[in-house]
Order: structure tokens, then C-alpha cells, then sequence
């Protein structure tokens, strides 16, 4: 059974499009057919995380509107054979995207992949909406920042009121995923502890992604984190993320501030 | 010689509709009482976006040109008011209609959601107070508005949202958001909830907001009631 | 920290910068005007539709668009069986 994830957050900038990208890659790693969506209509970005910045002929819309085929539009990513990319448009349009459309690519989807993730774009208008329109499961990404748990709970409202499993009365399975959590901070008490946040929006834990610089780095070279530098204690907290989207059962791993008494005293930061 | 048609007469239909409106009653002096609309404002930002206002000038008679600055201070800060009750003004044209024979009401008839109309032949109104029983939490920017009476969160009320019942509110949870007990006239109601960290709380008109609250009142399980025309926030143990 | 891994760290943010370079020439000037890729695409397809009937699924396109240089393919299958690459 197909499943569609979307991830969303409501506020911008908390790492929605480094995350699709994560989460997309660590399960096609793990031998699920996966296809990731950029909902962004006018801000393309997923393709640029993923490197398919230069092979992008077809989008989206041009799929809605019939211009194109689902499998002309549809990008194999050149180091994971079962990770597909469905790019944005560029159009500035918003109303190109019709939420008929939409559902009709998903349907087409659900028969080729087992994982349809998509990447929701900030806001709470209507590429946000149709994102998280026929979803099953949420991500749900927050940062540890009081603008951000705010929106976040705003976000949650909408999957419990705005979707189509929800108008049918079903539940959308919802998920917090942390990301730029930064131990040391949260160690000083400068940081919304993961417990208030928890606590403020009364939803499972997926997992807390540490701040590292390692996301930057595998944005830069086009390439997710997983796959840049499995190891990175970010990349880990994702692939473990992804497995407990998967339903296995692993202990949460809390970051801790790995940095020597030195490093402390001296305010530098490790990775 | 033909015969003039018969002139059809058309029925004007008059129909009466009552609603709630939110009444604000200035005091002098009119700045002070304009700082404190600003202070609500500062808390509660856009509160009065879409709210009809009318604006209740029984105990201060003021000359129409005053009437008109006043309306047009409101306005600045986005509060458009709809109707002005006063017994004896003379207002001009570019004024808000007088209104007269304003009553503090008790309303019965339903308006549970915006935008679900209420039924025509609805049932005559009961006066059996109705509790309403939420069990999951209330999230940020959902509305919960119940004029038939108390309403009962099994949850947290998360910040940027607002519950308003014609009765009491009882909250099993944290109180982030707003909470507006005895809505619709009634000053027996009372706002309990099991954490204190409130954006607002009022009740029947009365408010108080989060600057002037003892800060012991903060993080703690309280109620709310009215005692001598304010507001009591009482820890409770 | 050896000579290597400074440069293995110097390394994600020139790569970066490379990237850009290219996508953002390509962007700005195709706001202005047309893509050139897919407008050769639309009329290699016309041309081709001229002579054979071929169908929409049938036809699988791929852009690899670079700095100096971008490689269209067009990859064709016609009606009696034979599927006929065209590089451009």
C-alpha cells in the first residue's frame, strides 16, 4: 500500500526541503520505491538539494495541465535508482495548481511508488494545502524556537481539518520531526527544551536532527545528507527518522554536546 | 383606448435579524481609555477584525463632532464601529446610525460555526444549559465558539486560538490561547484550567490580560470569576 | 587536520558556487526569452509527428543543461517496433 507523507511546517526556513530530501533518500536506500514532490510553486528548490538542478524539462503543472506525462516529468536521481524527483514550476501562478490535478498525479503515483513524499511549501495558503491535501502521514517539521512550535501547532489544526482524510473522518498520522536542534544551547537553557515542545504540541517524536554542517555541505554539492556523509550525526538522526517512519521501534538519541571541556570554555563548536 | 397594465406591486420584505454585537463603552478621559483599547490591542492584535462593534455612548454624551473623532480613533486601530447607542445625539449622516433600545441579551438561537447557517425551523430554543466536550486539544488559530453553555476541553488550547462559551470554560490542560466565559451576558460564569499561561482571559465583557495578572497566578491551576466588577484569578490548590 | 581534509573541507563550497553559476545563467535568460532545449524538443517532435504517428508516452526526453554546453536527448519508440535514439 502506497503511502503519502507529506512534510510541512507552516513556518519557512526550518529545513521542510533538507528533510524531503533525507527522509526521501534514506528509505529509497532502504529498498522502498520512493518519488519526492516540490509543492513550491514559483520557488523551486527540491531539485536543487538533490542535484537535478540542470535536468529539470518538466514539471508539476506541466503534468496537471496535460503538457506532459508523469514519466516524462519524473527525475531518476543518478546515485539511488529508486528515488524519483517530481519538480516544481517555475510559473508564478499560483492557481495553475488545481487540487483535481493534484489528486490525479497522486493516484497515478500510488501505483508505481510505495513512498510519495511531499515537500510542502511554507505558508499556510494554498500550495500548503494542497501539499498536505491527500496525505496519509505527516512530518511535521519544527525548530526549536517559539515562532516555529507556533506554527507548527497552527499546521497540525490544518491536517486535522484540511484533509481529505479528515473531512472523511480519518486521522492524518502525525509526526514532529526536530531539526537544528543544538545541544549545547539547549544544555544552557537557551534552547525550547524538546519536553515544552512535546508537551505544547502533543504529538509523536520522529526525531531531533541536530544542528550540523554537514546539511550545508551536501546542499552545496547537490547531494542529500545521508548519502553525502552517512556517518554525520545529522545524517544518522535522519536515517534513524526514516526508519521509524518505516514502524521500527528505536530509541530515541538525544544530541549531547559533544564538545571537549576545552571547546566549552572556549565557546568553539564542533560539527 | 387601451387599458393601462395592471401595476404590479411587489412585496419589500422587512426582515428582523439579532445578533451579537461587542458594545464598547468609553470613559473619560477619552485618551486614557483609548491606551487601554491600545493595550488589549497590543495582546490580542486583530481581535476586532470582522467583530461588529457598536459603540455605547448611554453614560457620556459627547457633541457630534467629538462622536466623530472618536469613531475615527477606532477606525485607525481597525475597530469599525457599525452603530452608536446614545439617547439623546444628533448624529450626521457620515456617522454610524443611531442606535436605539439596545438590550443586554441572552441570545438562544444557535451559531455554533461561522458560516453553518442556523436552521430555519429550529426546535424552540431550550434553556437547559449544554456542555460542550472537546477531547483533543485546541490548536493555534481554531476558533471554538458555544453560546448554549459551558464548554469542556479535554487538552490544551494552544496559543493564537480562542474559546468562547455563553457558560463556564474548563480546560483539562494547559490555557495558551484566549478563553471568553458568560459570552453572552452572563456573569456567573468562571474560566478554570490546570495551567495558567493565558493570552487572555474574559469574562462577559470583563478582561484581563496577561500584564496584569499576578505573576503567582502564572503556570498554575486557576479559576477565573467575576467578584466586584473585575475579574479574580484564583490559584487553586 | 591534514592538508587533505582542508581541502576536502574547502571543497562543498566551491562546488556550490559552480552550481549556481550555471543554474542562474540558464534561469535569468530563460525568464527573458524561451528555453532553447525545449523549444527544439517541440519542433524535433512536430517534425517526426509529420511523418509517423507517435504517441506521447512513447517519447522520454532528458536535458543535462551545463555552462558552455547542454545535451538534449530524445529517445523515440517508433510504431513498427524499432526505437530510433536521437542525440542533438
Amino acid at each position: 500500500m502506497a503511502k503519502v507523507v507529506v512534510v510541512t511546517s507552516g513556518k519557512g526556513g526550518v529545513g521542510k526541503t533538507t528533510s524531503t530530501a533525507a527522509l526521501g533518500a534514506a528509505l529509497a536506500q532502504s529498498g522502498k520505491r520512493v518519488v519526492v514532490i516540490d509543492f513550491d510553486v514559483g520557488l523551486r528548490n527540491l531539485d536543487l538539494v538533490l542535484g537535478a538542478e540542470r535536468r529539470v524539462v518538466f514539471d508539476l503543472i506541466n503534468v496537471t495541465q496535460g503538457v506532459a506525462k508523469l514519466s516524462q516529468a519524473l527525475i531518476r536521481d543518478k546515485r539511488i535508482e529508486q528515488l524519483y524527483l517530481l519538480p516544481a514550476s517555475q510559473t508564478r501562478d499560483k492557481d495553475a495548481l488545481t487540487e483535481e490535478g493534484v489528486g490525479q498525479v497522486i493516484a497515478e503515483l500510488r501505483t508505481k511508488f510505495d513512498y510519495i513524499i511531499c515537500d510542502s511549501p511554507a505558508g499556510i495558503e494554498r500550495g500548503a494545502q494542497l501539499a498536505m491535501r491527500f496525505a496519509d502521514e505527516a512530518v511535521v517539521v519544527t525548530n526549536p524556537e517559539v515562532s516555529s512550535v507556533r506554527d507548527s501547532d497552527r499546521i497540525i489544526g490544518l491536517l486535522d481539518s484540511r484533509t481529505l482524510r479528515a473531512e472523511q473522518g480519518e486521522t492524518v498520522r502525525k509526526y514532529i520531526l526536530i531539526t537544528r536542534f543544538d545541544a549545547a544551547r539547549a544544555s544552557r537553557g537557551e534552547m525550547l527544551g524538546i519536553d515544552d515542545m512535546l508537551d505544547i504540541l502533543s504529538t509523536p517524536l520522529l526525531g531531533i536532527i541536530p544542528e550540523s554542517e554537514g546539511v550545508l555541505r551536501a546542499s552545496n554539492v547537490g547531494c542529500p545528507v545521508t548519502l553525502n556523509e552517512p556517518a554525520n550525526p545529522a545524517a544518522r538522526a535522519y536515517s534513524d527518522a526514516a526508519r521509524r517512519l518505516l514502524g521500527e521501534d528505536i530509541p530515541m538519541a538525544l544530541p549531547v554536546d559533544r564538545r571537549g571541556l576545552f571547546d566549552r570554555l572556549f565557546g568553539r563548536r564542533a560539527a | 383606448m387601451s387599458a393601462a397594465a395592471p401595476v404590479q406591486k411587489k412585496a419589500i420584505r422587512f426582515r428582523a435579524r439579532s445578533f451579537v454585537a461587542f458594545a464598547l463603552t468609553p470613559e473619560l478621559p477619552l485618551s486614557g481609555w483609548l491606551r487601554g483599547i491600545d493595550k488589549w490591542l497590543g495582546n490580542s492584535p486583530g481581535f476586532f477584525v470582522g467583530r461588529p462593534v457598536v459603540l455605547n455612548l448611554n453614560a457620556l454624551p459627547l457633541p457630534a463632532g467629538e462622536v466623530g473623532e472618536l469613531v475615527a480613533e477606532l477606525a485607525a486601530r481597525g475597530i469599525r464601529v457599525f452603530a452608536i447607542e446614545g439617547e439623546s445625539l444628533e448624529l450626521g449622516l457620515d456617522l454610524p446610525p443611531l442606535l436605539k433600545g439596545a438590550k443586554s441579551t441572552v441570545i438562544e438561537e444557535s451559531a455554533d460555526e461561522p458560516g453553518k447557517e442556523s436552521a430555519d425551523e429550529s426546535p424552540a430554543p431550550s434553556r437547559t444549559a449544554e456542555a460542550l466536550i472537546i477531547d483533543t486539544p485546541i490548536r493555534s488559530g481554531q476558533s471554538v465558539f458555544h453560546p448554549q453553555g459551558d464548554v469542556v476541553i479535554l487538552g490544551s488550547v494552544g496559543s493564537g486560538s480562542e474559546v468562547m462559551a455563553g457558560g463556564s470554560i474548563h480546560i483539562y490542560g494547559t490555557l495558551r490561547g484566549r478563553a471568553f466565559a458568560g459570552a453572552l451576558g452572563s456573569d456567573n460564569a468562571r474560566i478554570f484550567c490546570r495551567r495558567n499561561e493565558a493570552e487572555l482571559l474574559a469574562i462577559n465583557g470583563w478582561y484581563r490580560a496577561p500584564d496584569d495578572m499576578e505573576p503567582s497566578t502564572r503556570g498554575r491551576p486557576i479559576q477565573a470569576f467575576l467578584q466586584d466588577g473585575r475579574i479574580s484569578v484564583v490559584v487553586l490548590d | 587536520m591534514s592538508l587533505f581534509d582542508l581541502f576536502k573541507k574547502r571543497g562543498s563550497a566551491p562546488v556550490a558556487r559552480e552550481r549556481l553559476q550555471v543554474l542562474l545563467a540558464y534561469e535569468r535568460t530563460s525568464r527573458q526569452k524561451p528555453d532553447l532545449v525545449l523549444m527544439l524538443q517541440e519542433e524535433i517532435m512536430a517534425v517526426i509527428a509529420r511523418h509517423v504517428h507517435i504517441d506521447q508516452d512513447d517519447v522520454r526526453v532528458s536535458i543535462d543543461r551545463g555552462d558552455t554546453v547542454s545535451t538534449l536527448e530524445i529517445d523515440i519508440q517508433l510504431p513498427n517496433g524499432d526505437s530510433m535514439a536521437l542525440a542533438s
